[in-house]
């Protein structure tokens, strides 16, 4: 069966709106990356270039309204081209929001460059970083191939991003209460840390939204969840 | 989403108006309509949809066995109207046609008064004893046809002189005249403009409080409108018949969706 509409400038229209969902998706993954990077390598210069490139995601993601709005009038598109429009804004809305969490990220880097570095602490962020932006890769190439099973596969890994930051917050709590000079820094960092989280559960959404554009359906069993940090308390001896 | 669905789920817990079962048509040798199995529900507006030439307006018209007027036309199966099978020896077509109301694409008023197009098929049916009650059913029926206030001064004037939208709402307000039971509109506002496309689009939905409203169209917003139950005809098969918030936004066969979202079937 042939995939193309009757009337070409559809398809046109419909693709250059993925495309720009592609261009965003692009330059989040490598604001993520960049971010993480520059806490490690305690590169201030390169904080400073993900915080300004922050303004091209949001206005990509303006774009990406615009051109859905202009198309629902135009062509009052239905079924699996209705699912593409509105998958399309869920999507650019989570991008746009992963994108604020890396600026967060660059804009606590150029404090914590002036701190005594927390040890291990930057390198377990690149690490979650760099499993949160895998899992932002695998859903957009998901989304793409309108592949159910890998958006699947991705929305299970959360688990994985979610468990990071358990870890880290119990770590940041101890090095809090081993010395009070480091509650600033380990306040930055657990902020970083909880929003590198906040990152996994947008691509998570991501990953629901092309389960739902490729099968018309909500996934809807419960996937499993692993920040339990809400209900954790830890003693102070003392 | 599943909020709109309301409607939808209420419509079926309506009964069974008409009920098609192996339904063949042939003109000639042409095989047009293969193997439809359908159930028509009593109050809630089903839409058939699908290309040119699929069979949808055809299939319709066996409903109210309008094709029994072609020659080389033939039906076979069985189409039960509550149960009674309407190719019966014994079922006449013309009172069949009371119970069975028809509205054709182009407006087609006969050459009479407004007055008289509602009367006629009242009259021949013998359903007013008198001139007071001819003239409450022309009242009525024209109320209900949503043209009432715009004719009612005018009633001896020709429905011909009337607009195309009118002129439709004149040809809806006649076949309720005979108090059908089932209403057949075959592509009833591809004619009209687009305030009368949604002043017959809201009469639809006031008729389908009484009656089981079956409405071909080539428009898939239109259908997708007005109807709460949506089959899809293709080369004389019907490919899916289902809730029409189902078909719009999810169809379950292929062909479906690629004529639905005008790709190439």
């Amino acid at each position: 069966m042939n995939d193309a509409h009757i009337v070409s400038s559809y398809d046109r229209d419909l693709e250059s709106i993925q495309a720009l969902i592609m261009k965003m998706g692009g330059l989040v993954e490598s604001a993520i990356l960049d971010a993480a990077t520059s806490l490690e390598t305690r590169d201030e210069e390169l904080a400073e270039q993900v915080r300004k490139r922050d303004a091209a995601i949001d206005a990509l993601e303006e774009q990406v309204n615009e051109r859905c709005a202009l198309l629902l009038a135009t062509r009052q598109p239905i079924a699996r081209d209705l699912r593409t429009v509105l998958t399309v804004m869920k999507i650019s809305g989570n991008l746009e929001r992963v994108g604020d969490y890396a600026k967060n990220l660059a804009k606590r880097t150029g404090v914590l460059v002036h701190m005594t570095p927390i040890e291990g602490a930057a390198g377990a962020i690149r690490r979650m970083s760099v499993t949160v932006e895998g899992m932002l890769k695998d859903s957009l190439d998901a989304y793409i191939q309108r592949d159910a099973e890998l958006a699947e596969d991705v929305r299970h890994r959360d688990l994985e991003v979610d468990q990071m930051y358990n870890a880290l917050f119990r770590e940041f709590l101890t090095f809090m209460m081993e010395d009070p000079r480091n509650i600033t820094a380990c306040m930055h960092l657990h902020f970083i840390s909880k929003n590198i989280e906040r990152m996994g559960d947008h691509v998570t959404s991501i990953a629901e939204q092309v389960i739902y554009l490729s099968t018309g359906v909500m996934p809807d069993d419960m996937r499993p969840k692993g920040d339990r940090t809400s209900m954790d308390n830890v003693e102070i001896d003392g | 989403m599943n909020d709109m669905r309301i409607t939808e789920r209420n419509v079926d817990a309506n009964a069974i108006k008409i009920a098609a079962r192996n339904c063949q048509v042939y003109y000639g040798d042409t095989h047009a309509i293969k193997d439809v199995d359908v159930d028509i529900r009593d109050k809630t507006v089903t839409a058939f949809i699908g290309p040119s030439g699929c069979g949808k307006s055809t299939f319709l018209r066996c409903l109210n066995r309008m094709n029994d007027t072609i020659d080389v036309c033939r039906v076979e199966g069985d189409i039960r109207l509550d149960g009674e099978d309407i190719y019966d020896a014994k079922v006449d077509p013309v009172q069949l046609r009371a119970k069975v109301g028809m509205v054709f694409q182009k407006p087609n008023p006969f050459p009479k008064s407004i007055y008289d197009n509602i009367a006629y098929g009242p009259r021949i049916h013998g359903l007013a004893r008198n001139k007071a009650e001819l003239d409450e059913i022309v009242e009525k029926s024209l109320r209900r046809g949503a043209i009432w206030d715009e004719v009612k001064d005018r009633l001896d004037a020709p429905g011909t002189g009337l607009s195309g939208g009118q002129q439709q709402r004149l040809c809806i307000a006649r076949a309720i005249a005979t108090e059908p039971e089932v209403l057949l509109m075959d592509e009833p506002c591809s004619a009209l403009d687009p305030i009368a496309t949604a002043q017959v689009e809201e009469l639809i939905d006031e008729l389908r409080q009484d009656y089981s409203v079956v409405i071909v169209t080539h428009s898939m917003q239109q259908a997708a409108r007005v109807s709460q139950k949506t089959a899809f005809f293709h080369l004389g098969n019907l490919v899916e018949y289902g809730d029409t918030g189902q078909i719009f936004t999810n169809p379950h066969d292929k062909r479906t969706e690629a004529y639905i979202t005008g790709r190439i079937g």
